[in-house]
């Protein structure tokens, strides 16, 4: 117990922090609660809200209402690859193959395109929460929860692929209860970029939680990129300004509007987004925010709609969607639990105009069937790809499914 | 010994066909998926997610069991759906077990308190990946919430491990007499 005091005088260990904070909010109880109803207040105890688990040995799409999908006039949504359980992240490989991540589950899938049907080959197993996968000059790296690895040379031996290298190790030293799988991508810097999440819900962070940072794969070094960043499970550069923009979440159990999920901008490495202490810029943490003021802080540049769970983003950089779709941005919001009237649950497209106001708009929509039921949904996009001839994939894990949506006689 | 269990369970189940696959539960699962052995769990009228995430966590080797382990080995996701779908159907039936008054009184402000209900179901029936509760065997509802109290049992993301470090074990007897002896209407 002293330790456990000490501790909370300090706030210097996440996990033991997530304990003391739990006991504080739940009267009754002296244990933690699980990660999800860290910071849940007394009066919202009796709240009967909580998050979807995914199927995890996936649906067949013949059993589910494909027909109530949407997308906008002109395009075409259509089953791409099934039988790919949480699929989760998706990277492209030179060669057109489909990397796959699981964020539950512990494998990564690589899903070969012959034409007619695709191939679903289990390339990886046995990981420890691989959900971030990126694909580089013939390199496939995989974001494990404690490291990173790589795949050399892999597009050539899909069926019996090298063990990995390991690129940098220690990323999860204290094994954290929440928010410790990670999003990957090569910056156009060479660079592996990947986030750490918040341990808990409201929490203080330990220094290298609540980031987003970038190593370099030759050298092992790493460099902090971002700091205040709740979780950011999807990122991607303008192709313009080369600047990173990222999503992120907001926390749970402060109320059904509040805060919002966000879209960031990094225009400075090391800026900070303004977690714990204040949230989708402008509101002061009730606990955190105590005698600090949101000005100190960088906002975000969109608001994406309270608990929608915004996840994968590209810049939409292909050829086959209408010109004004160029350098749009496209979020898979994987949608709401912390909210009784529940929303996301779709893709949304992001735009800006000649004075760079933003516009979001959906995209695909029609997961969502009924937002008072329990589940509300019956598919979840996770993150979305750009293929070469321009069409975009979506992955949804709750069903283990990958969509494909095109333009055009395509 | 098989095929006069068959030709039991022919009689006991649902009149939609019993998948081939599912023969090989009733042993232990009892007919229909209502179990007539106090420490194997009744599989009848569980929502299909649930099972099916079950056989998944013994197959992924999250949750481990000397018989299930190996059983659950075999299966593919497809044939995990079938069974879960072919069990989700079938009718549970009315509990044996008996429920001491004092815990049939207890029992419910105690499912209360600590949020059974709130996964469970209002009626502890379950829901989406989470099971039934209500009319489940007894000494199975003891041993997982001992093990999960224990942190000897997977759970996928921590939930029951952490809502069972807030009960006493007087709490754990009192909520599997008064689960195992609810009603599943």
């Amino acid at each position: 117990m002293l330790t456990s005091f000490r501790t909370f005088a300090s706030r210097a260990v996440p996990a033991l922090v997530c304990l003391l904070t739990a006991a504080a909010a739940l009267a009754q109880a002296p244990a933690a609660p699980p990660p999800w109803k860290q910071g849940i207040s007394a009066d919202q105890a009796n709240s009967t809200l909580h998050p979807f688990a995914p199927h995890m040995t996936g649906r067949s799409s013949k059993d589910l209402p494909l027909d109530k999908l949407k997308v906008p006039a002109g395009f075409k949504v259509e089953v791409w690859a099934e039988g790919v359980p949480e699929a989760r992240s998706l990277a492209l490989g030179d060669k057109g193959t489909v990397f796959v991540s699981n964020r539950l589950a512990k494998n990564v899938y690589a899903v070969v395109d012959k034409g007619g049907t695709r191939e679903v080959k289990t390339l990886l197993k046995g990981l420890n929460s691989p959900n971030g996968v990126a694909f580089s000059k013939g390199t496939l790296y995989v974001a494990e929860r404690n490291r990173i690895s790589r795949y050399d040379g892999i597009e050539a031996s899909l069926d019996n692929p090298p063990e990995g290298k390991v690129v940098i190790d220690g990323l999860d030293p204290q094994n954290q209860p929440g928010h410790f799988w990670k999003f990957l991508a090569m910056g156009p810097d060479g660079k592996l970029y990947y986030n750490v999440g918040a341990p808990g819900n409201i929490v203080m962070p330990g220094y290298f939680q609540a980031t987003i940072s970038r190593v370099d794969p030759k050298s092992g070094v790493v460099e902090t990129v971002a700091q205040g960043v709740r979780n950011s499970v999807g990122f991607d550069w303008n192709p313009q300004s080369k600047q990173l923009w990222f999503t992120e979440h907001g926390r749970d159990w402060l109320s059904e509007d509040s805060p919002s999920d966000e879209l960031n901008v990094v225009k400075t490495k090391g800026q900070h987004f303004g977690y714990p202490f204040c949230h989708q810029g402008d509101t002061l943490d009730p606990e955190f925010g105590k005698n600090r003021d949101c000005k100190e802080f960088t906002p975000p540049v969109v608001k994406l709609g309270a608990h929608v769970a915004p996840l994968g983003m590209r810049f939409y950089n292909g050829k086959m969607f209408p010109a004004e779709y160029r350098n749009n941005i496209f979020i898979a919001r994987h949608g709401s639990w912390n909210r009784t009237a529940k929303q996301g649950y779709d893709v949304v497209r992001v735009s800006f105009d000649a004075g760079g106001k933003p516009k979001m708009q959906p995209f695909l929509t029609g997961f969502l069937q009924d937002e008072k039921a329990d589940p509300p949904m019956w598919g979840r996009p996770v993150d979305v790809l750009v293929m070469k001839d321009g069409a975009m994939l979506v992955s949804d894990d709750y069903n283990g499914i990958i969509y494909r949506i095109s333009y055009g006689k395509k | 010994m098989a095929a006069a269990l068959c030709f039991f369970a022919a009689d006991a189940v649902s009149a939609d066909e019993v998948p081939r696959k599912a023969e090989p539960c009733f042993v232990c699962h009892g007919p229909g998926g209502n179990s007539t052995i106090p420490t194997n769990p009744s599989l009848a009228g569980h929502p299909a997610q649930a099972i099916a995430m079950q056989l998944y966590q013994f197959r992924e080797g999250n949750r481990k069991d000397p018989q299930m382990s190996p059983m659950a080995s075999t299966l593919s996701n497809a044939e995990m759906n079938e069974l879960a779908a072919y069990f989700s159907r079938q009718k549970p039936a009315a509990p044996s077990h008996k429920t001491a008054p004092e815990n049939a009184t207890a029992g419910p402000k105690l499912a209360q308190q600590f949020n059974c209900v709130q996964c469970h179901g209002p009626r502890l029936l379950g829901q989406q990946h989470i099971p039934r509760l209500a009319g489940q065997q007894h000494e199975y509802l003891l041993a997982q919430l001992r093990k999960f109290k224990a942190q000897t049992r997977a759970d996928l993301d921590g939930n029951m491990t952490s809502a069972a470090q807030a009960l006493t074990n007087r709490d754990v007897e009192v909520l599997a007499d008064y689960l195992a002896g609810l009603s599943v209407q």
